[in-house]
């Protein structure tokens, strides 16, 4: 579910379909407005492994997604079989679970919204809040100009003070040339460095340009987690009652 | 001679004796029922859930980590462990358990809850859920049972089937329905809202761990102020079978709670310096009144060629004696009244509800606890107050001159 969220919403620099925030310069939304016209409405098909490396364990997950803008995604574990047709739906700010073994579909409680998802260093939070940045945060371009050799643009997102988020500053940089994102950094709300998210093996895949591979680390401790775009398709024509609970449900 | 002399003023000794003897009751009762309180505070902290003992991996507390197992990954020998600590002195009882965190859902409601692997046949020797359940009863393999606020919650009665959802061990997500066995009521924290029971052997495969792998083993003991030592010699016989277990007594896992019950022991020495300091100046009062009176006796004695220091002892005496007779009265008032309020103790509850402290509910009512300790320090103590309050008209005694006190100077 991640995937999705995290891949467009980042890759777009903030690029959440959302009305331009107040706060922001209008520069920056007009970057932002410009990766969002390349997502617009854009609905995605695709398949994505996910690596997650802890203290105590490591696995592999393979799995299917689809996704339309940033609002709707629906992801569904293909492999290992013990975990194969567990899937996630999420609808705005809602996360659901269906559940193959007690054929179950449970909706994420608020309490539990911070935990992680599917075993990763993924949040069930990331999943619903990456596609409110641009309402939850104001921005400023912290950065124009040169950075080890590329031309980029650094933002720094605060919270505003009544927006219900965790960090206490978000950093990310942004490729000029093609909107790309290079990585994003979390802070807490003591300024300590959290947690990084670095995007890389930027390539054309079903006929766009992404980053294909998303490293999540947190700042203590060895452990990621590396989500890596297998294929995916653009325009699929997917509506939003594709995103449906019956449909969290389908084994295909 | 000293013993002769208390009984010449009858009426004197009698209130003086009284004032002591009232000293030694009120002392010993106050520090009773403050022992009652802790007492009960003690064991309601210790045997609703904790026991006395508990034994963990060392890196186990305080993160609680699901990961650290006792013995490691690998986990160790359950049963012996669990036979190595029952066959130990003075324990009651030993419940392994193991724990995970998760979400019990039921239709549309869905709470997080904490996940606890219990043996139901050996959890009630150590903690009070069995005996708690509104209805139905412990776990069954494949079962749950759940605490009557979750129930309320989620909106699920006992026959009813709960989805469980926990990260497991190995990093993928446990899920699958259970039966619900039971609804229980501790009326204590967070254990109604937020606890889920389920089988040792079920939660340790909803959880991918081996059966050798449990985070606590809970052990209540027979008498609770024995925990320490009794904490000691579990330690030694579990100690060779993983080389990472910390086994440790309530004191240590429940440290507010210890904190606490020592601070209100500290108090109990407090009130009783109070109570004797009082006593000492009352009492030291009556005996420089009585010397005063009685200064032509002494001053008799001396001119008869009873030397000063003679005289001084004989006062000592007298106070001694005195406390002796406090003593044995007051001993006889204070322990048939502890006895009877230990029977019947005093119910409060038209005043105070039933409050909840650090995990520990305690009940609106007084009741004492006997202890050797206390009446002892109290007993010397009022023995110490006699000697001490007579020193001073002793020495004024000893001081006297005879000529002129026989003079009328």
């Amino acid at each position: 579910m991640k995937k999705a969220a995290i891949l467009f919403i980042l890759a777009g620099a903030v690029l959440a379909a959302a009305p331009a925030a107040a706060q922001t310069d209008p520069e920056i939304l007009e970057i932002i407005d410009e990766v969002d016209r390349m997502m617009q409405g854009a609905s995605s098909a695709g398949s994505m492994r996910m690596e997650i490396d802890t203290e105590h364990w490591s696995r592999s997950l393979e799995m299917q997604v689809w996704s339309l803008g940033t609002e709707y995604s629906l992801i569904r574990v293909e492999s290992p079989a013990r975990e194969a047709g567990t899937a996630t739906l999420k609808v705005e700010n809602e996360v659901w679970n269906y559940l193959p073994r007690a054929d179950r579909t449970i909706k994420i409680p608020p309490s539990m919204m911070l935990g992680s998802w599917m075993g990763s260093h993924v949040t069930n939070d990331d999943l619903v809040k990456e596609s409110r940045l641009i309402e939850d945060y104001d921005i400023v371009i912290s950065h124009d100009g040169d950075r080890d050799g590329e031309d980029v643009w650094e933002f720094t997102m605060t919270p505003r003070p009544e927006a219900p988020v965790i960090w206490g500053r978000i950093e990310q940089r942004i490729r000029k040339r093609d909107r790309m994102p290079l990585w994003a950094h979390y802070y807490d709300e003591d300024g300590t460095l959290a947690r990084t998210m670095t995007f890389s093996d930027i390539r054309t895949m079903g006929g766009r340009t992404i980053p294909t591979r998303i490293m999540i680390e947190p700042a203590d401790g060895e452990e990621r987690t590396v989500i890596t775009y297998v294929a995916i398709e653009f325009d699929v024509g997917l509506d939003e009652d594709f995103f449906s609970l019956r449909n969290l449900r389908a084994h295909q | 001679m000293a013993w002769r002399n208390l009984w010449r003023n009858r009426r004197r000794t009698f209130l003086t004796a009284s004032a002591l003897s009232f000293g030694f009751v009120a002392a010993v009762l106050m520090m009773g029922f403050m022992n009652g309180m802790m007492e009960e505070m003690v064991s309601n902290g210790t045997e609703v859930v904790t026991g006395q003992i508990q034994i963990h991996a060392e890196a186990y507390r305080p993160e609680r980590s699901i990961h650290d197992t006792m013995g490691g990954r690998e986990g160790l020998d359950v049963g012996a462990l669990v036979a190595a600590a029952e066959a130990q002195n003075g324990v009651a009882g030993v419940a392994p358990r193991l724990y995970g965190g998760g979400l019990v859902s039921s239709g549309d409601e869905t709470v997080g809850a904490v996940l606890m692997g219990v043996d139901p046949e050996r959890e009630p020797r150590v903690s009070r859920f069995a005996s708690v359940f509104v209805e139905g009863g412990m776990p069954g393999p494949g079962e749950v049972a759940v605490g009557a606020a979750l129930a309320d919650k989620i909106g699920i009665a006992v026959g009813d089937e709960a989805v469980l959802v926990a990260p497991a061990a190995d990093g993928s997500t446990g899920n699958d329905l259970f039966g619900v066995s039971g609804i229980y009521r501790l009326d204590l924290g967070g254990f109604d809202d937020s606890y889920a029971l389920l089988e040792l052997g079920t939660l340790q495969d909803f959880l991918a761990m081996d059966r050798g792998r449990i985070h606590e083993v809970a052990i209540s003991v027979d008498r609770v102020r024995d925990a320490d030592p009794v904490a000691e010699r579990v330690a030694v016989a579990v100690a060779g079978l993983s080389p990472d277990l910390a086994t440790e007594p309530w004191s240590v896992f429940l440290g507010q709670l210890y904190f606490v019950v020592s601070l209100a022991s500290a108090m109990n020495s407090v009130v009783a310096f109070m109570i004797f300091g009082m006593a000492i100046f009352g009492v030291a009062n009556t005996m420089l009144l009585a010397t005063f009176e009685r200064r032509r006796e002494f001053a008799v004695a001396r001119a008869l060629g009873t030397s000063g220091v003679a005289l001084g002892r004989i006062v000592v005496y007298e106070g001694l004696l005195l406390g002796v007779v406090a003593l044995a009265a007051g001993a006889a008032l204070a322990f048939p009244l502890l006895a009877h309020i230990r029977a019947n103790p005093i119910d409060l509850s038209a005043f105070v509800g039933t409050y909840s402290f650090m995990g520990s509910a305690i009940r609106p009512q007084l009741t004492v606890e006997y202890s050797f300790q206390e009446p002892l320090v109290s007993a010397v103590a009022l023995l110490g107050t006699g000697i001490v309050s007579a020193l001073l008209p002793a020495w004024r005694a000893a001081r006297l001159p005879p000529a002129d006190v026989l003079a009328d100077r």
